[in-house]
C-alpha cells in the first residue's frame, strides 16, 4: 500500500499571544498615555478639542511617512522626500500666488514635479547601480538648491485659501479634512501591499531581489515604480503642508525628515512588526504627538520632547527585538 | 551768631546733627512738625503719581503704541564727520549668518550700497550657514587685508572664537550688526556693535498686547533662547506686562530656530488647548508666524486669539494685510544697513560707537500695511528720511 504525504490545510496561524502582544504592544502604550495625561489633565487633554488637532495637525508628517514606507518596502532609502515635499510647497506658492494660476492646475504640477524627481532618483540608482542612500541624498540636496532658486530665499505666504479650507479649515467629526485624506491614504496602500500582484511584488523585491528576479518579477520596474510612487506622495505631502500654513518657505519642510523616518521604524515594530506598513506608521506619528502634546500641555520644556521623542523611538525598537530574539534587523 | 549760623545749615541741609541748646528747643519743635509734615505731603504725592501711573496703565501702553506708530525721523546718532576723507582706501568684510535668508540678504544690499555711496570697498561673504563657510571668510579677511571684519545679522561672534583672536591679532577690528540687544555687553573679541533695540520691540508688543484686549492680556511668548538676544527679547515683555498688569497670565514656550517647524505649531496648539482664555499669541521674530497660524486655525481659535510679532519680513507684512497677523512692528533694512555701516565708520574714524543701531521701530496694522507694498517689502513704507539724514551726518551732500 503506498501513501502519499499531502501537503497540510492551508489555515491561518494558531493565536499566539506573544506575537498578538507585539502587535499591539504600541498601540496598548499609546493608549497608557491617554490615560496619564487624561487623568493628569482631564478637562484639556480629554477634550474631542485635542484630539482633533493633534489628528488634523500631523496629516503632513503622515503622508510623508507613507511617502517613505514605499521605498522603504521595497529595500531602498528616499532621503529626498522632505525636499520634494519642500519643492511641491514651494512650486504652489510661487505659481499660485506670484503668478496668478489658478490653485486647481498648480496642484497638478506639484504633483507632477514629485512623480519627476522620484523618476531621476530611479533613474540614478537603478541605471548606474548606486546605492539608493546615495543617490537620494544627492538629488535631495539638488532640489533643495532649485528650492532657493525658485524662491529667491523668501517665504511666500497668501495661498489659495481654496487649498486651505480644503486641508485644514473644512471638518469632519470636527477633525480637519487633511487628517480623512491621510488616512484614505493610509488604507490604499495597506490595500495594494496586502491583496494586489503589484502590492505582493513590492514585498517580495524588499525581502530578497535576486530570489525576486529568479522568480521573474522585474525587480527594476518595481523599485523605479515604487520612487516614482514615492515622489507622487511626497508630492502630495507638500500640498497639505501649503494648505496647512497657507504659504511657503525654502527650509521648514526639511526639518519633516527624520520624523517621517522615526515613525516608519517605530511603525514597523507594530501591526505587522518587522515590516513597514501604513497603519504601523499612523500609529507611531500618533503615539509621539500625543506624548510630545501631554508633556506640553503639563509646561515641559523643548528638550523633554526631544527625550521623549527620541526615547521612546529606541526604547520601543528594542522592546520589539527583544520579543523577537534578538534577531538582527534587514531593512536593504 | 551761633544761632543763625545753626538756622542757615539747617536750611542747607536736613541730614545736619547739632545739638539742641535751652533757647532754641521752641523753634527745633516748630521746624520738627514742619517737616513731618512736608515728609507726609511729599509722600503722599508720590503715592498719588504712582496711583495715578497704575491707574492707568492703558494711558501708558497707548503711549508707547503712538510713539512707534508715527512715521520715522531722522534722529542724528552722533556727531557729524567726515566719512569719504577717513574712509579713504578702507576695505570692509562682512560675513552674514546665512545669505539664504531674506533678511540677511536685503540687510546687505542696504550696508553695500551705504558704502558705495562714501566710496569704501566692501564685502558681503555669501554662505549657507555652515561654519567652515564662515571660517573660510575669516581666512579671507585676513589674507585680504581687510580692515574690519563683521558678524552680521544673527550670527554670534563666540562662534568664531579662535578665527576672531587671529584676525584681531593681525590688525583687524571686529565689529557685529544686527546682534546684541542694547542692553547686552558685546563679547570681548568685539570692537564696535550695532546693537538693536529688541527691549524696546519687546516692550512694544506686550504694550499692544495689553492695550488690544482692553487690559486682560493672557498671552503666549514664543521665544529662541538659542538665539542670544532673545533672552532680554522676551524678558522685555514679561517685565512690560508684569509692569502694565501684575496679575495677568503670561507664558513662555521656547523654540530653538532648528526646531521651529516642528515645534512651533504643536506648542502652540497644546498651550492653547490647555487655557483656552489665551488671547494673544506674541511670536519674537515674524517668521515664526507661518506656524502659528496653523496652530489657531486647527484649534478654532483663529481671530479669537491675535498675533503680534516684530522684524517686518515682507511675508509676514502680507499677512497682516490679509487679517491673519494682527500687528507686525517693522524695521527698515535700508536704514539699519546705513546705521550699521554708520557706526563702523565711527570706529574706523576714531568716534565713539552708537549705543543704539539708528534704525526705528515702527507698528504696522490694518491702518498702514497698505504703505508696505502690496506685496510688501523690506523697505517700504518708512519714508526716506534717513538717506538724507545720513548724508549730511557723513558730509557727503
Amino acid at each position: 500500500m503506498t501513501t502519499i504525504d499531502m501537503p497540510a490545510k492551508a489555515s491561518r496561524p494558531a493565536f499566539n499571544i506573544k506575537r498578538e502582544g507585539e502587535r499591539f504592544a504600541l498601540v496598548a502604550a499609546w493608549l497608557l498615555l491617554i490615560v496619564i495625561f487624561g487623568t493628569l489633565m482631564p478637562d484639556s487633554f480629554l477634550s474631542w478639542r485635542n484630539f482633533s488637532t493633534m489628528f488634523g495637525s500631523q496629516a503632513v508628517l503622515v503622508v510623508l511617512t507613507l511617502a517613505i514606507i514605499i521605498p522603504l518596502t521595497s529595500g531602498d532609502f528616499d532621503l529626498s522626500g522632505a525636499s520634494i515635499l519642500t519643492m511641491s510647497s514651494m512650486l504652489i506658492a510661487v505659481l499660485n500666488v506670484k503668478h496668478g494660476w489658478s490653485i486647481g492646475p498648480v496642484i497638478i504640477v506639484a504633483l507632477v514635479s514629485g512623480a519627476v524627481i522620484g523618476a531621476i532618483n530611479a533613474f540614478f540608482v537603478l541605471y548606474f547601480r548606486i546605492h539608493s542612500l546615495i543617490v537620494t541624498l544627492g538629488v535631495g540636496t539638488f532640489v533643495n538648491g532649485m528650492i532657493l532658486w525658485v524662491s529667491q530665499s523668501q517665504t511666500i505666504s497668501g495661498v489659495s485659501m481654496t487649498l486651505v479650507e480644503w486641508v485644514i479649515i473644512n471638518r469632519l467629526f470636527g477633525i480637519p479634512l487633511a487628517f480623512f485624506y491621510a488616512l484614505i491614504l493610509a488604507a490604499v496602500i495597506w490595500y495594494v501591499l496586502e491583496y494586489t500582484i503589484p502590492g505582493r511584488k513590492l514585498l517580495f523585491v524588499g525581502r530578497g531581489r535576486e530570489v525576486s528576479r529568479l522568480n521573474g518579477i522585474n525587480v527594476d520596474k518595481v523599485r523605479a515604480v515604487s520612487f516614482i510612487v514615492s515622489g507622487l506622495i511626497a508630492a502630495l505631502a507638500g500640498v497639505f503642508y501649503s494648505g496647512m500654513t497657507g504659504s511657503a518657505d525654502p527650509l521648514s519642510g526639511l526639518n519633516l525628515l527624520l520624523p517621517a523616518f522615526a515613525a516608519a521604524f517605530l511603525g514597523a515594530t507594530t501591526i505587522s512588526p518587522g515590516r513597514f506598513n501604513s497603519f504601523g506608521a499612523i500609529i507611531s506619528v500618533y503615539f509621539l504627538v500625543t506624548g510630545i502634546t501631554g508633556l506640553t500641555m503639563l509646561g515641559a520644556q523643548a528638550y523633554v520632547q526631544n527625550l521623549f521623542y527620541g526615547g521612546a523611538l529606541v526604547i520601543a525598537v528594542s522592546l520589539s527585538q527583544l520579543v523577537r530574539n534578538r534577531q538582527p534587523q534587514d531593512f536593504s | 551768631m551761633y544761632v543763625h549760623y545753626r538756622q542757615r545749615l539747617a536750611k542747607k541741609t536736613a541730614l545736619t546733627t547739632v545739638p539742641p541748646t535751652t533757647e532754641d528747643h521752641e523753634g527745633e519743635r516748630f521746624r520738627m512738625r514742619k517737616l513731618l509734615l512736608t515728609s507726609l505731603m511729599t509722600l503722599a504725592a508720590t503715592a498719588a503719581f504712582s496711583a495715578a501711573a497704575q491707574a492707568d496703565p492703558m494711558a501708558d501702553a497707548n503711549a508707547i503704541i503712538a510713539e512707534h506708530e508715527k512715521m520715522p525721523v531722522f534722529d542724528p546718532p552722533g556727531e557729524a564727520f567726515d566719512a569719504k576723507a577717513c574712509m579713504a582706501g578702507k576695505k570692509v568684510l562682512s560675513i552674514p549668518i546665512s545669505m539664504t535668508i531674506p533678511f540677511n540678504v536685503e540687510l546687505q544690499k542696504a550696508m553695500a550700497k551705504a558704502a558705495a555711496e562714501v566710496g569704501f570697498t566692501y564685502t558681503t561673504w555669501d554662505n549657507q550657514l555652515k561654519s567652515d563657510q564662515w571660517i573660510q571668510g575669516v581666512s579671507q579677511a585676513i589674507s585680504q587685508k581687510y580692515d574690519v571684519l563683521d558678524i552680521a545679522g544673527g550670527l554670534n561672534p563666540e562662534w568664531l572664537g579662535p578665527q576672531l583672536a587671529e584676525a584681531r591679532a593681525e590688525g583687524l577690528k571686529i565689529t557685529t550688526t544686527h546682534f546684541y540687544d542694547v542692553t547686552q555687553e558685546q563679547h570681548a573679541s568685539v570692537d564696535y556693535s550695532g546693537a538693536v533695540d529688541y527691549t524696546g520691540a519687546g516692550k512694544l508688543l506686550a504694550a499692544w498686547a495689553f492695550a488690544k484686549t482692553e487690559g486682560k492680556p493672557n498671552v503666549l511668548i514664543v521665544g529662541s533662547s538659542d538665539v542670544l538676544p532673545s533672552i532680554p527679547f522676551v524678558k522685555s515683555i514679561q517685565d512690560q506686562l508684569t509692569a502694565l498688569c501684575p496679575e495677568c497670565t503670561q507664558k513662555h514656550l521656547d523654540v530653538p530656530v532648528s526646531e521651529w517647524a516642528t515645534k512651533i505649531q504643536p506648542g502652540v496648539q497644546s498651550a492653547i488647548l490647555a487655557d483656552p482664555g489665551i488671547n494673544f499669541v506674541l511670536p519674537i521674530y515674524d517668521s515664526m508666524s507661518q506656524f502659528v497660524v496653523p496652530a489657531l486655525r486647527i484649534t478654532g481659535a483663529e481671530g479669537t486669539v491675535k498675533i503680534a510679532s516684530y522684524n517686518g519680513t515682507p511675508f509676514v507684512l502680507d499677512m497682516v494685510r490679509e487679517g491673519q497677523v494682527h500687528m507686525d512692528i517693522g524695521e527698515s533694512l535700508g536704514w539699519s544697513g546705513y546705521a550699521a555701516v554708520d557706526n563702523m565708520m565711527r570706529m574706523l574714524c576714531g568716534l565713539p560707537s552708537v549705543k543704539k543701531l539708528n534704525s526705528p521701530l515702527l507698528v504696522f496694522d490694518e491702518k498702514n500695511i497698505e504703505t508696505a507694498g502690496v506685496p510688501a517689502t523690506f523697505d517700504d513704507g518708512y519714508g526716506d528720511a534717513h538717506l538724507e539724514g545720513f548724508r549730511k551726518l557723513w558730509k557727503l551732500q
